[in-house]
């Protein structure tokens, strides 16, 4: 049986999205695990830099991949999964955003990730974790749609229309989006000092 | 709104590699010649390349245990324990009569793979009709009983002469009788749709094996005529089924199940002899290559909007569900069951 299950599941790793969620449809699971590893960090971490909470982007993950499971029949194959999963993660993340308790945690975590190497020098690891902390904040200047917008752009790298899709707005809308998010951004970080405050503004 | 103002907008599209060429030449060229936009463009970049500081951070392994532990189907306990009996008998001879039961069964199916026999008939001619009548008809199996006397005693080529008789041998001035098949070359020509086409078709097709060099080649050639929507015919369809249940090589039951899926569109897999043989393969073929090339056929049809009966539906839902079917066999139903109007 554990072999059966092993090569089941090296057999999946051949499938494409839409075989897999064909099996899924069918009221076959197996192929879940497959379709997790396919693509739960990509989710995560667009749940982890728009929400700025690590937990809450555990549960959004999490909850995530349970919706594909449940409303799989809704998934008709004409848009990719990835486009389908990063609608159902954004609107997870907006419903959060929503509620009224969440917007106090909204900017209370302070995100430094990034691993601390043993080769660089001491002060070079606290530049990279400054640099780090520099960009999460400039994203918290950002508007939701914004910060949505930019961060499916800039770190998934979907185009403008699969981001409407996504967001439920127009292709139009996105450009705006992505346009404004980058005059704030580039305000913030290549050093414009009419930014800067902005900047500082929303987050303290 | 400027023209600099509106190449400032651009320029995130620049970024992500959005704009259709002739904007973005435009875009550039202007950025070449303004200063002020020039350094916007410069800042863009910069903040562009900034944002890549943000590494990839890893998914906490819990994330995945507790997604998987939340889909898991709820474990049965036993609602109670059998304690260890020794077994009666009666239960030995019963599970004794299962195995025969198994072992004929398996010997039965064995035996289906054989190669078709169809029965021999023999044709008697009852007339002789001068060759090139035009509505005469010709036999292509018949026996002649012909006097010596009107055989050309000059034999010409080299003749298939096989299953030699002597029939009767006299020592004496009496006749003698030597019977034997001879293979003549014949060459039938005519529509697709002429019944004897159908027929001699059929024939071929069922024991080319005995016949010639190639099922497959049989299959090749029907396929090219009787896919077209006007030749499609059921007994061609009833000879390929035959032939998916019956041949021994995978690549002829292959070649076959492909064949009766182009032709469905006008057949029909609701000629019950054809969607039964899809059934059995897909249920019982030994390779999944042929299963997924009738499940295939069946999900043409589902496809095409024909209603699929309920066990056509069963097996489907079977398959697609079946933990140790291979898992294209159970995508590929998948995929049909998805196609089904409801």
């Amino acid at each position: 049986m554990a072999a059966s299950d092993e090569r089941n599941k090296q057999e999946m790793k051949h499938l494409s999205d839409q075989e897999l969620m064909r099996l899924i449809q069918a009221g076959d699971f197996s192929p879940a695990s497959e379709i997790y590893d396919r693509y739960s960090s990509r989710i995560y971490n667009f749940a982890y830099r728009f929400l700025r909470n690590s937990e809450a982007a555990e549960d959004a993950t999490q909850e995530v991949f349970v919706k594909m499971l449940k409303h799989a029949s809704q998934f008709h194959g004409d848009a990719k999964l990835s486009t389908w999963l990063f609608s159902i993660t954004a609107n997870w993340c907006r419903d959060y955003l929503r509620k009224a308790d969440n917007k106090a945690k909204e900017a209370e975590e302070v995100l430094y990730t990034l691993p601390t190497s043993a080769e660089d020098a001491p002060d070079r690891n606290l530049e990279r974790r400054q640099d780090e902390a520099m960009v999460q904040r400039a994203l918290s200047a950002l508007t939701p749609e914004q910060r949505e917008a930019i961060l499916l752009s800039r770190y998934q790298g979907l185009s403008y229309a699969e981001i409407a899709q996504i967001s439920g707005c127009s292709e139009g809308a996105v450009k705006t989006r992505v346009f404004r998010a980058m005059e704030t951004l580039k305000k913030a970080l290549a050093g414009d000092p009419r930014g800067g405050d902005r900047c500082l503004n929303a987050i303290s | 709104m400027s023209e600099c103002d509106f190449m400032r907008e651009s320029m995130p599209m620049l970024l992500t590699e959005s704009l259709d060429p002739v904007r973005r030449e435009h875009t550039h060229q202007h950025i070449e010649h303004c200063t002020a936009c020039s350094d916007d463009w410069t800042a863009y970049q910069e903040t562009w390349r900034v944002l890549e500081e943000l590494p990839v951070v890893e998914v906490p392994a819990r994330v995945k245990d507790r997604f998987l532990a939340q889909i898991a189907p709820p474990a049965t306990l036993p609602s109670n324990v059998v304690p260890f009996t020794r077994r009666p008998a009666l239960k030995w001879i019963a599970q004794a009569a299962a195995v025969v039961v198994i072992a004929g069964g398996s010997y039965f199916t064995g035996h289906r793979t054989k190669p078709v026999e169809i029965q021999r008939t023999p044709a008697q001619v009852t007339s002789v009709t001068p060759i090139g009548a035009p509505q005469s008809q010709f036999s292509i199996a018949e026996s002649r009983v012909l006097p010596a006397s009107l055989i050309n005693p000059n034999i010409e080529g080299r003749p298939d002469i096989e299953n030699v008789q002597f029939e009767r041998a006299s020592t004496n001035d009496e006749q003698i009788t030597l019977a034997f098949d001879i293979t003549s070359r014949v060459t039938v020509t005519g529509r697709p749709t002429d019944k004897s086409m159908v027929r001699l078709m059929r024939y071929v097709l069922e024991n080319e094996d005995r016949l010639g060099p190639s099922r497959s080649r049989a299959i090749d050639w029907v396929k090219t005529t009787y896919s077209r929507p006007g030749n499609a015919d059921p007994e061609i369809a009833t000879a390929l089924a035959n032939v998916l249940r019956n041949d021994e090589h995978q690549g002829v039951r292959i070649k076959a199940v492909e064949t009766l899926k182009t032709l469905q569109p006008s057949v029909g897999v609701s000629a019950a002899d054809t969607r039964d043989a899809l059934i059995e393969a897909l249920k019982s073929d030994p390779n999944p290559a042929v299963r997924i090339k009738a499940v295939e056929a069946l999900a043409n049809l589902a496809r095409t909007g024909a209603p699929l009966d309920t066990e056509t539906l069963n097996t489907l839902r079977l398959k697609a569900g079946q933990d140790d079917e291979n898992v294209y066999v159970r995508m590929k139903a998948a995929e049909a069951l998805s196609n089904v109007k409801p």
